[in-house]
């Protein structure tokens, strides 16, 4: 028996109890409940606790190794950061989404058992959609609409797999699974979606930057790094994860490029960044895994101080895109210096955060003789520095004299961004704290000189290739656009689904309103009116021979029905029909 | 001044941001980018 609480409880019930408090009292409390939760977690020791019997079921609320607890380590580092930087939001919805959104990544991650994790992981689609609609703008609410609809459908395919799993295996732990069934293949796509995989990834590009300045913040640190920590417990050294991750690492860049919404491009980034991580989970070996999840835990950090600077910047100019931008270092210089911290640890150089991770992942694939992942990777490297690392400090503070003129960031955000690029630094600088915390034993050692002097290049030639493309008017002008992407296959497809869904089920439905609504019933409705008389006409139809003889046919036939006086063959004919149809029914 | 990333001013957003080339730049271009391809060509025959 521990004298602890399982370790999401803290962060959601202190979130639900937001409302109750106004002021100091509030920003107190959302700044307490981070270090409270993280005592809490330090005082648990590893193993499995909160176990109870659901159903027949083993339920486990937590499952403490070094996997799961370097990852709960960086959760409540980033929610703190995070609840500073959103000090001054006033706006309940926020406050509450973005905790107990904290509150359920930390859910998911010490789950023992899938039907845990699966409830935590919907709660953090719910929280993350409040915290897009809480920018309460058109674009907000429609991207808010698709992310849930899209994580509702990962999350059915990933509840579908876990109820095949358990009804195959008998067992909800999670654990190691691989790819062995429609089970696993189904919870891997559930994953992927939350991952941000290739053709499953418009949703992050779309939802983040139309989050609230504070809501992206949160937002770039749950979802995809508790997919990251997903795989990495369930599908570790899965091939396919290796081509996955390659490609989320190469196609952002050229999206990212072309994008004039900060936010976007750096949403991009993150699609970039995590494909590292997945072809690191993909290798499977004690590098590549230690090299994935350091670079998730430093990816937590910058690309988290990248989205804080942007958002600084919105929130002071209220503007974003490249196209407005430009000349801010003169009235934001600590949110500018911040920011280059920032681009210079996405971008992996020497004593910045992103070097002791990125060179580990690139490590094992060299280990493993995968030249053409290490190409990409390679790829992937130089076009982060370029559309991370100097795109976005350069159009954001540099570039043209936009002529925007606004205050510094609050100090509050200024702190947050500070604590943050003090990390990427000390990470950077003295990477063995992190290597302590890995899930396995380490001696890695980032600073030989081969990496930095590889490292260094690859910058170098990067912001040399940057400099002669925007110098001789060749680099692409920053247009305000809308970029197309697999959304697009959606979009299109949705709307073609629809128009032959409509086509082919509305017509059926018309087809079978014409035949078997008005059709048959009206013509036996007709005929029943008198079926003596019509039965009648229809035999003068089969024996007369003109039209003329037909017409005063058809006028005594009706004189005699409105007389009640059939021919007595015509009563026999009908008692035969009436029989057959009844003997027919009887004894069908 | 602050905003919670609302566009205020629509009107005053400017639609396209070009790189114009900088006079002269020819010259430098060309020879970085020999130099620069020299360099990668003999790093790339020296590790192969």
């Amino acid at each position: 028996m521990i004298n602890a609480l399982p370790p999401a409880v803290i962060l959601i019930v202190g979130a639900l109890l937001i409302p109750l408090l106004k002021g100091r009292m509030k920003q107190a409390w959302m700044l307490l409940l981070p270090i409270a939760s993280f005592v809490n977690l330090l005082s648990i020791p590893p193993g499995s606790h909160w176990s109870f019997s659901f159903l027949g079921y083993e339920l486990v609320l937590g499952q403490l190794d070094r996997l799961s607890l370097i990852f709960g380590y960086i959760f409540h580092l980033i929610a703190f950061i995070t609840n500073l930087y959103a000090l001054h939001v006033e706006d309940r919805v926020q406050n509450i989404a973005g905790l107990a959104y904290a509150g359920a990544a930390l859910g998911v991650i010490f789950a023992g058992d899938f039907f845990t994790l699966f409830v935590f992981w919907e709660l953090l689609t719910i929280c993350a959609t409040f915290l897009v609609l809480a920018r309460r703008t058109p674009e907000a609410f429609g991207a808010g609409f698709r992310y849930f609809m899209v994580h509702v459908a990962g999350g059915l395919c990933l509840l579908a797999g876990i109820l095949l799993h358990v009804q195959q295996t008998g067992s909800v732990a999670v654990t190691f699974l691989g790819l062995n069934g429609l089970a696993s293949y189904l919870i891997f796509i559930g994953v992927g979606v939350n991952c941000a995989w290739p053709l499953l990834h418009t949703w992050l590009t779309d939802a983040y930057p139309a989050s609230t300045v504070t809501g992206t913040i949160y937002l770039s640190a749950f979802t995809t790094k508790a997919a990251v920590y997903l795989l990495a417990r369930s599908f570790a050294g899965t091939d396919a994860l290796i081509w996955i991750g390659a490609v989320m690492a190469g196609f952002p860049i050229f999206y990212a490029v072309i994008e004039n919404d900060l936010r976007r491009v750096l949403a991009y980034s993150l699609i970039n960044q995590v494909g590292f991580m997945v072809v690191g989970i993909g290798i499977g070996t004690e590098l590549a895994v230690n090299g994935a999840v350091a670079h998730a835990f430093n990816d937590i950090l910058f690309k988290g101080l990248l989205f804080m600077t942007m958002g600084a910047v919105l929130y002071r100019t209220g503007k974003i895109n490249a196209t407005d931008l430009g000349g801010l270092y003169k009235s934001m210089p600590w949110t500018c210096a911040f920011c280059i911290v920032g681009a210079a640890s996405i971008s992996a150089f020497p004593l910045f955060s992103g070097f002791v991770s990125k060179s580990m992942v690139m490590e094992a694939a060299a280990h493993d003789n995968l030249r053409l992942v290490w190409f990409v990777l390679l790829f992937a490297s130089a076009g982060v520095f370029h559309h991370a690392g100097i795109k976005i400090p350069f159009f954001a503070f540099y570039s043209h004299d936009s002529g925007l003129r606004c205050k510094e960031a609050p100090r509050h955000m200024l702190l947050a961004m500070g604590l943050t690029a003090f990390l990427c630094i000390f990470i950077g600088s003295f990477p063995q704290y992190l290597y302590r915390l890995l899930p396995y034993a380490t001696d890695y050692q980032p600073y030989t000189v081969s990496h930095v002097v590889a490292q260094t290049q690859l910058l170098f030639f990067s912001a040399l290739a940057f400099t002669l493309l925007l110098l001789s008017g060749i680099y692409p002008a920053e247009i305000r656009s809308v970029n197309v992407d697999a959304d697009w296959v959606y979009r299109k497809g949705g709307r073609l689904f629809y128009s032959l869904s409509d086509r082919i089920f509305n017509g059926l439905n018309n087809w079978g309103d014409r035949i078997f609504v008005r059709g048959i019933p009206g013509a036996l409705a007709r005929f029943f009116a008198d079926p003596g008389a019509n039965l009648q006409k229809a035999g003068a139809r089969l024996t007369s021979g003109s039209s003329r003889d037909l017409a005063a046919i058809d006028a005594a036939i009706e004189r005699r029905s409105r007389l009640g006086a059939y021919p007595v063959g015509i009563g026999v004919l009908l008692a035969v029909l009436c029989l057959s149809v009844m003997s027919f029914i009887f004894f069908w | 001044m602050s905003h919670e990333g609302r566009h205020d001013h629509p009107e005053e957003e400017r639609m396209i941001l070009a790189h114009d080339p900088v006079p002269g730049y020819r010259p430098v271009f060309t020879v970085i980018f020999a130099l620069s391809c020299l360099y990668l060509a003999y790093v790339l025959f020296t590790t192969l």
